[in-house]
């Protein structure tokens, strides 16, 4: 069953009623664009009483109806909100979980709304911008400073010995799953094999880190969005997912996610990190990045081609895997004896 | 016979009236629906005036790279498992994928570069 505005409202305003003690009034509620697995919704909050007394603009988030999908749940969600925040990291900043499905059918959380522009093509209109290049950057070393054990991201699970080589496994095993064979990505899959550099150490991974999933308001980084893939992972592997060529949006002389220069980004990236990034292992991992995508994308086509979920982006999806499959190709050409 | 003009005309012109006519009229909430739909038309344009040249290109040269005849699915699942498995690395085996997906793109996204 979906939710409808007033359902929420109705519902919310009840729990948060018990929550503070005293009288709670939503008085706005706008469900936001974006997400096919999440919801998000814009809700206007006033509290009568308590430590949250006053007005408040939040985001809720809450799984979408078919709630089936490999990403994280609302709960771990927040946790890895939180996680980063305390790591210095440009996030939204939560106020509370439920994970008591009796209040509106479903789990949720709230976290505080941030204003701006996170629209990838918006974005890439503004020409280059290297004061947000330099801290994407600072925020994504921020992130890498997190790292295993840890015990608040326990869900995460352990951490991979070889990253590369296990996401090799796990794109091969998804690909396995799908009824068409796809020779041009297992060619890929078959150079990263080859050419797999040793571990440069695993750390906390955002592994969505692109332009359209971070929110700049007045030309500033405000936050980090869309945490339901992060993992432990190869640090690198986020620094060529928001460099490679597929999520530049069609701004390719941008190549830090087509908003500013490679070498503004890694200046950030260096600078707080205090390390240099290894711009070969770059190269291997901006190669990982397109097949990462393609698999994805053939992922999101079978799911509308099956009947699961009839989509005309899903199915508009598939037809991204060509040129993908070019990149992959342009990236992995044998060379000449 | 049928009815000119022909469906491509047909989709040619619906595809100029979303545009034209209708795109600027939308709320900006449905702008990004209506560029998916003149999007997805534009491909079926494309595919139906390559017509059946492109699959027909691409199983000539898989049964070349590979010694072996067979539909399309089977040449595509069998190149796959040879890549895999080590068996089919060569700068031929490079030449006709590129080929294949470069005739592919020219329908999905020409512009592409």
């Amino acid at each position: 069953m979906g939710l409808s505005a007033s359902d929420i409202a109705e519902k919310l305003s009840g729990y948060l009623g018990q929550i503070s003690g005293g009288p709670v009034e939503v008085s706005s509620v706008v469900r936001l664009s974006g997400g096919a697995i999440q919801e998000n919704w814009a809700l206007d909050v006033i509290v009568d009483q308590g430590d949250w007394a006053g007005t408040h603009q939040l985001v809720m988030r809450c799984d979408a109806k078919s709630g089936v999908s490999t990403s994280h749940s609302r709960a771990q969600e927040f946790a890895l909100l939180r996680a980063a925040r305390a790591a210095a990291v440009a996030v939204p900043e939560v106020c509370l979980k439920c994970d008591d499905a009796s209040v509106l059918g479903r789990n949720f959380f709230l976290m505080h709304r941030v204003g701006g522009v996170a629209a990838g093509h918006k974005l890439v209109r503004q020409t280059n911008m290297p004061e947000l290049a330099i801290e994407l950057g600072q925020n994504l070393a921020r992130i890498h400073r997190l790292k295993p054990p840890c015990e608040e991201l326990a869900f995460l699970g352990p951490p991979p010995d070889h990253p590369a080589r296990a996401a090799i496994e796990t794109y091969r095993g998804y690909l396995d799953a799908l009824d068409d064979a796809h020779p041009a990505i297992e060619w890929g899959l078959r150079w990263l094999d080859l050419h797999a550099p040793s571990p440069s150490g695993v750390t906390l991974c955002h592994r969505d880190y692109r332009t359209g999933n971070y929110m700049v308001n007045d030309g500033k980084l405000v936050a980090v969005l869309d945490w339901e893939f992060a993992g432990w992972s190869d640090p690198l592997e986020d620094i060529a997912w928001l460099c490679a060529k597929c999520w530049r949006f069609g701004v390719d002389g941008l190549e830090a996610g087509g908003i500013g220069s490679r070498e503004d980004f890694y200046k950030g990236y260096e600078t707080a990190a205090n390390h240099v990034i290894d711009r070969a292992a770059v190269y291997y991992w901006e190669v990982m990045a397109h097949v990462r995508w393609a698999v994805i994308a053939c992922q999101q086509a079978a799911r509308h081609v099956s009947g699961e979920e009839r989509s005309l982006e899903l199915a508009l999806t598939a037809h991204v895997v060509p040129e993908l499959e070019l990149q992959i190709l342009r990236m992995t050409e044998p060379k000449h004896a | 016979m049928r009815e000119k003009p022909s469906g491509a005309d047909l989709l040619d012109i619906a595809r100029d009236v979303l545009r034209n006519d209708l795109l600027p009229a939308l709320p900006e909430e449905n702008r990004y629906q209506a560029l998916m739909i003149a999007n997805a038309m534009a491909i079926v344009m494309r595919q139906l005036a390559a017509g059946e040249a492109g699959e027909t290109n691409e199983q000539t040269k898989l049964e070349t790279s590979l010694g072996i005849k067979g539909s399309l699915e089977q040449l595509n699942s069998t190149l796959a498992n040879r890549i895999r498995s080590g068996d089919a690395d060569g700068p031929e085996i490079w030449q006709a994928l590129h080929d294949v997906a470069t005739a592919k793109v020219a329908e999905s996204n020409p512009k592409y570069c």
